[in-house]
């Protein structure tokens, strides 16, 4: 469904991303992992467009959408939650979900009808699915950081994606949080067919879900594969699982 | 030249508090004003360069004033706040200025030394305006060796990028900006005491200067003073060459020419420190 | 929205506005059709910048534009007047639309600046042009058709457009248009995720916004039968936004109170003193260190129950 060719992006003299390749297959559950400045936000800002890649290839769906602004390639079918939590903090919790809705349904431009009614079906459907229903009218910035994080994931649920792309999606969070919401992240897969593309530091949680695992290291693709074909992996083990 | 002395204190203390200070323009008037009148005191030629020293003295004690009491207090908050602090501190100050001078228009004459026209290269140029070059430029080695060479400086400049990692350090943040502040509004009283001898004092001229000052900042690069001298030659041509094409759109020209620049290149020719 | 509790309170305001003139002096109806144009003016502003989070530094040159558009066709062709009516506002939002353009592209402070330089280029042409604008002498003497040139009339006639279009801006602030908007506001970056195209956005924003105060434009042209330099200089835009921010920006009906207090001021004040001026910074002084919501955001903060995950209603 993805494929990541080759991508190379430098900021200034600083090569963040080296040579990147990812394969992401319809319906599975991608992690990709790799120390702190392996490139990884980078890589996930240049499929979801926010920045540009210098050389290489983003495939989606058999369409190129290597050049694309965020908002093209959004409606092309791929959503995705921050690293850093990024909701709308004045909004209430609905209009957080809300928003990212009718944006989906293309009526964000509608000028004269109330938006109080207007998709509330589907929201509180996508509040329900991750528990947050029956905090919809809190303000945003007042949840708990548990709690904003999985507005992160259900506002990018609001946009229906086919791919669903979560920058460390547990972090901060305590280990009963962690654990429930990867428990959440695979009901949701399951529930709604998605495919997912994570990266995460707990490996715990990557080798618990994941299909597959792409391991980066200074901006290169050491190894993607099964996670026992990682866990085995010589190099991994000596850049990487073998600091843990 | 005038120009580039008011804009690079204005690029100063914007690169430094991240702040653009309306009241520059107000704190400029007053230089102006206050050059009139102590040159009336004092009288004679001695009375403008006393005038010329003593004047941006008072404005800097009045901007001291301004930011130990209030503005300090208010660097925490966004910057649209300290933005809006300095533009309600321009219409105290504008209003004050009223009270304490008047509506009428003042002028002061050039002192005895430069008086008068010279004559170079068959061209008679005022003598005023050679000073005016040759200051300029002395500002600006001046300004550059303070941040450069000075302590203060470099820590200025440290600031300017990074104030929580020179808080951080142990210095005193908050004297820092005090310090740049004030040397900030020290050039608006010089450039205000420079313009005297050579145009009418009068009531608008914070607003007129302070638009002016503030587009000249932009194009040159937010916080750059080598910018702030590139943005104010632009202007001072642009205008000179709308005299000679078209005087009634003289005014015209300047705009156009800030116009063009933040449409290619909106951060500025220079490279801004923000 | 009839439903809405503040309904009947509204209809009841109305009304006493509407029958005001014929109990007080001449002079307060004057005063208060000029708060009703000057309110249209700070909300237009505040789309953009309190709903909208843009920092649209001179705003007055899209009012100053909608003025000297219905001031020209009036004075110098004899089309009819409601060609003029409507041209102010199209000329204002067309050149919203192209000042807007540039401006969208540029974040924050440089949106600002470049939009000041435009205005100012626009305000020097003007201020130079004698022959067709008036130069800095600006247009006196407009010829306003007599249905509405008594001061009554005109009052009536302003009262009534206010209206419609706070109702408009109503709509709009409630529709997915306006919460996008205010979505933008918070999070740029994260709208752009979600599939939104966040400068035509923007823009679309810009354009309705200088739309109105195209309108506002026109309506100070009835009132006062004049245009002056001054609507397109940059201090009168600083003042809109003080309004925007002195009534509350967040809040819907902030920047009427906002007008209504900066008219009320000037006014009033100037009876006193000539340094009004002087009042006005030290008020603003005092309203940045004590009330940064605005007068209307902090009566919204009094009366919101405090529980312990912030409620909104409705």
């Amino acid at each position: 469904m993805l494929q990541v060719e080759a991508v190379h992006k430098s900021f200034d003299d600083f090569k963040a991303v080296n040579g990147a390749n990812l394969t992401v297959g319809k319906g599975e559950v991608v992690a990709v992992i790799g120390p702190n400045g392996a490139g990884k936000t980078t890589l996930f800002n240049l499929i979801t467009g926010q920045i540009r890649r210098d050389k290489g290839k983003i495939i989606f769906k058999g369409e190129e959408i290597s050049g694309l602004p965020p908002y093209e390639i959004c409606k092309k079918g791929i959503a995705r939650s921050f690293q850093i939590v990024n909701i709308f903090p004045r909004l209430t919790v609905f209009r957080n979900v809300q928003v990212a809705v009718l944006s989906q349904q293309r009526r964000s431009n509608s000028l004269f009808r109330p938006a109080k009614n207007m998709v509330v079906e589907e929201t509180n459907n996508i509040l329900e699915s991750v528990g947050l229903l029956n905090k919809g009218h809190h303000i945003a910035g007042s949840l708990s950081h548990g709690d904003q994080k999985i507005l992160e994931i259900a506002i990018a649920l609001g946009n229906e994606p086919e791919l669903l792309i979560l920058d460390e999606p547990t972090a901060g969070m305590s280990p009963e949080e962690t654990s429930a919401t990867m428990e959440l992240i695979k009901r949701l897969a399951q529930m709604r067919g998605l495919t997912i593309l994570f990266c995460e530091h707990d490996m715990d949680v990557v080798f618990s879900i994941a299909q597959s695992i792409m391991v980066m290291h200074q901006g290169r693709t050491l190894i993607q594969g099964k996670p026992e074909e990682v866990r085995n992996n010589p190099f991994v083990q000596e850049a990487y699982l073998g600091v843990e | 030249m005038i120009l580039f002395v008011v804009c690079g204190g204005l690029s100063f203390v914007l690169g430094v508090l991240r702040v653009p200070n309306i009241a520059h323009g107000s704190l400029y008037m007053i230089g102006a004003f206050a050059t009139f009148t102590l040159a009336k005191l004092i009288g004679g030629s001695a009375g403008f360069w006393i005038a010329l020293i003593v004047a941006p003295l008072l404005v800097a004690l009045i901007s001291l004033i301004a930011e130990r009491g209030l503005f300090c207090h208010l660097y925490q908050r966004e910057h649209l706040m300290l933005l809006l602090f300095t533009f309600a501190i321009s219409l105290i100050l504008g209003d004050l200025v009223k009270i304490v001078w008047g509506a009428e228009y003042r002028s002061v004459s050039p002192p005895a030394l430069l008086k008068g026209s010279l004559s170079i290269l068959g061209a008679s140029l005022p003598r005023y305006n050679l000073f005016l070059i040759v200051i300029g430029p002395l500002v600006a080695i001046a300004l550059w060796l303070f941040t450069n060479k000075t302590k203060i400086g470099k820590i200025s400049r440290a600031a300017a990028v990074d104030r929580e990692m020179v808080g951080v350090l142990g210095i005193n943040v908050s004297w820092v900006f005090a310090i740049a502040f004030v040397i900030g509004c020290y050039l608006a009283g010089v450039g205000g005491a420079l313009v005297a001898p050579t145009a009418s004092i009068i009531i608008g001229m914070d607003h007129s200067l302070i638009i002016e000052a503030f587009l000249i900042v932009t194009i040159g690069g937010l916080g750059n003073m080598w910018g702030a001298l590139v943005g104010s030659l632009i202007f001072g041509v642009t205008q000179s060459l709308g005299v000679l094409i078209w005087p009634q759109f003289a005014i015209v020209f300047p705009y156009v020419a800030v116009v063009i620049v933040l449409l290619l290149r909106p951060k500025g020719l220079l490279k801004s420190v923000w | 929205m009839i439903r809405s509790k503040w309904f009947g309170p509204l209809i009841v305001i109305f009304l006493v506005l509407f029958i005001l003139p014929l109990f007080i002096p001449r002079f307060y109806t004057y005063i208060l059709a000029l708060i009703y144009v000057t309110s249209l003016l700070a909300m237009s502003l505040n789309l953009v910048v309190g709903h909208g989070g843009m920092f649209q530094f001179h705003h007055g040159v899209f009012y100053g534009v909608g003025a000297y558009t219905i001031g020209l066709i009036l004075k110098k062709t004899s089309l009819p007047m409601w060609i003029g009516f409507i041209a102010g506002p199209i000329m204002a939002a067309l050149v919203g639309l192209l000042i807007g353009w540039f401006c969208v592209r540029l974040t924050r402070l440089y949106f600002g600046m470049l939009q000041i330089s435009l205005g100012s280029l626009i305000w020097a042409i003007v201020f130079r042009w004698y022959s067709f604008t008036g130069g800095d002498d600006g247009i006196p003497g407009i010829p306003i058709p007599p249905v509405i040139s008594p001061l009554k009339n005109s009052y009536y006639f302003i009262l009534v457009i206010l209206v419609i279009c706070l109702i408009i801006m109503y709509l709009i602030l409630k529709s997915p248009f306006g919460n996008t908007l205010q979505a933008i506001r918070d999070n740029p970056q994260r709208c752009e995720a979600i599939g939104i195209n966040v400068r035509r956005h923007q823009l679309t924003a810009i354009v309705i916004a200088t739309f109105f105060a195209g309108i506002a434009g026109v309506l100070f042209v009835v009132l006062e039968r004049s245009v002056f330099t001054e609507l397109l200089f940059w201090v009168l835009s600083l003042e809109i936004f003080i309004m925007c921010l002195l009534g509350g920006w967040f809040t819907f009906a902030g920047p009427i109170l906002g007008a209504a207090i900066m008219v009320a001021l000037r006014t009033f004040v100037g009876i006193y003193t000539e340094y009004w001026t002087l009042i006005l910074g030290i008020l603003l002084i005092l309203l940045i260190f004590f009330l940064p919501e605005g007068v209307m955001g902090y009566f919204q903060e009094i009366f919101r129950p405090r529980t312990k995950g912030v409620v909104e209603k409705g």
